[in-house]
């Protein structure tokens, strides 16, 4: 049975860490979402990878039930995983803390293309690798 | 406590850039607006049940992209945004354009959203004969046979609307025998307890990790007149609790009761039941083996959707 779709609401949290504060409050009580029950199925769904910040889709429908799909991790958490640090650089411009290769930015382009808004995989690579010069990471050939 | 929503207009390619600062800034999450999802919505992501009839209908920016997340608003907010403003200004250098690469700045108290979603909460029958009640309505039972459950969901923990909840209540209704002690494992909001009183348990112990739902499941105790046989207080599951029960509940989820099993045997009196809810189907086989580990055996298996509650008893006395 199909069901009309009243919002989509697109979030990045913690893993298996959700909780009522924002930003997940705000967002899904403004739609009208029963904000324990998506904590309690997102928790539950992505307990495996606790910890790691992960997006997630929700969409809502008209009688305010919901159903949520989660993505690949965000751009920096695998720029971060690839360059094997745990923070960007503060201050990107003047202090490099990391490096990563070029074949290391396309792969991650290719992991994030069906969830990233790039018409190509270089348009992909574009973004990920300001992503990575944005936190203060090299990109090297 | 109060809150700051900091908004950052840009454009789709700086998303994941943006995202990324907010985060290192200290954010527990982001929200992001893109005018290019709905450009061409993917089937996939809208979950299976999901028909648009007219992107049109669904709120959306028409165009760039908006990234928000939520700051303490403290004395830190000034440097926080000061930050943001340096880092989102620097992009460009790094390739990604901004866009507008505005910040707007909201303010937002903690109610605001506990409220918004009580409009579309109503009196809700949950089984034959429980319904549960939000606490700012007014509802008369339609059978003698029905009771009441009232609750203010407030912020936090079940409705009874949850597969989880309806499982364990229906579990509840199949196997409590009036006069009995009930232990409630993480009892949330309390509504399992408060129904189980209702039921008729002579006494209801309900624990849980969490303060705020210790504090939840007396206010809620307190909203129904007629219960005066629970007691809530804070434990890390079995740590603070002491004596046996005839029936023990636990809905909460699979990774967790997976720590409770080896503690029943203590808790549990002679010829008692456990009714486990909060498993998610495909950790059942592991619940399983845990159960068999620990001498204790399957009597009842409740399904809904992708969730699953189990009523258990020692091997030996089923």
């Amino acid at each position: 049975m199909a069901k009309k779709v009243a919002n989509i609401v697109k979030l990045q949290i913690p893993a298996g860490k959700a909780t009522p504060a924002p930003p997940v409050g705000p967002a899904l009580g403004q739609a009208g979402i029963n904000i324990m029950g998506f904590t309690k199925d997102f928790n539950a769904r992505t307990a495996d990878q606790a910890g790691m910040i992960i997006p997630v889709v929700i969409t809502v429908y008209e009688d305010r039930s919901f159903d949520f799909v989660t993505k690949t991790p965000p751009a920096a958490v695998l720029l971060k995983k690839a360059a094997g640090v745990e923070h960007g650089s503060g201050e990107p411009n003047t202090k490099k803390v990391a490096k990563v290769t070029k074949d290391q930015v396309r792969q991650i382009a290719e992991t994030k293309m069906q969830d990233l808004n790039a018409a190509d995989v270089e348009a992909a690579m574009r973004m990920v690798e300001g992503t990575a010069r944005s936190m203060g990471f090299t990109v090297e050939d | 406590m109060k809150w700051i929503k900091l908004s950052v207009s840009t454009t789709s390619e700086s998303v994941e850039a943006v995202s990324e600062i907010l985060t290192e800034l200290g954010a527990k999450g982001v929200e992001i607006q893109d005018a290019a999802d709905f450009k061409h919505i993917d089937p996939e992501a809208i979950g299976p049940y999901g028909e648009v009839e007219d992107v049109a209908s669904i709120p959306h920016l028409q165009q760039g992209a908006v990234v928000a997340a939520y700051f303490a608003d403290d004395q830190s907010i000034k440097t926080i945004t000061q930050q943001l403003n340096q880092r989102i200004q620097a992009l460009p250098k790094f390739g990604l354009s901004i866009g507008a690469g505005t910040i707007k700045t909201t303010s937002i108290k903690d109610e605001d959203w506990a409220e918004a979603w009580k409009k579309y909460y109503h009196p809700t029958q949950i089984t034959r004969f429980l319904t549960v009640v939000p606490d700012w309505e007014t509802y008369h039972p339609t059978t003698p046979d029905e009771y009441t459950v009232i609750l203010d969901p407030g912020m936090s923990f079940g409705t009874g609307t949850h597969p989880t909840t309806t499982l364990a209540l229906l579990a509840l209704e199949k196997v409590l025998r009036s006069g009995q002690t009930v232990f409630d494992i993480g009892t949330g909001s309390g509504i399992l307890s408060i129904a189980a009183s209702k039921m008729g348990a002579g006494l209801v112990k309900a624990y849980d990790l969490d303060q705020v739902a210790v504090a939840a499941a007396k206010a809620n105790v307190a909203l129904n007149s007629d219960v005066n046989n629970i007691s809530v207080m804070p434990s890390n599951l079995f740590q603070s609790v002491t004596g046996r029960a005839d029936l023990i509940l636990a809905n909460i989820l699979a990774e967790i009761i997976d720590l409770m099993i080896p503690d029943i045997d203590t808790f549990l009196r002679s010829k008692g039941r456990i009714i486990f809810s909060g498993i998610i189907k495909d950790k059942l086989p592991a619940i399983e083996q845990r159960l068999a580990a620990y001498h204790l055996a399957i009597e009842t298996k409740l399904q809904e959707k992708e969730w699953v509650a189990l009523i258990v008893g020692r091997e030996d006395e089923l």
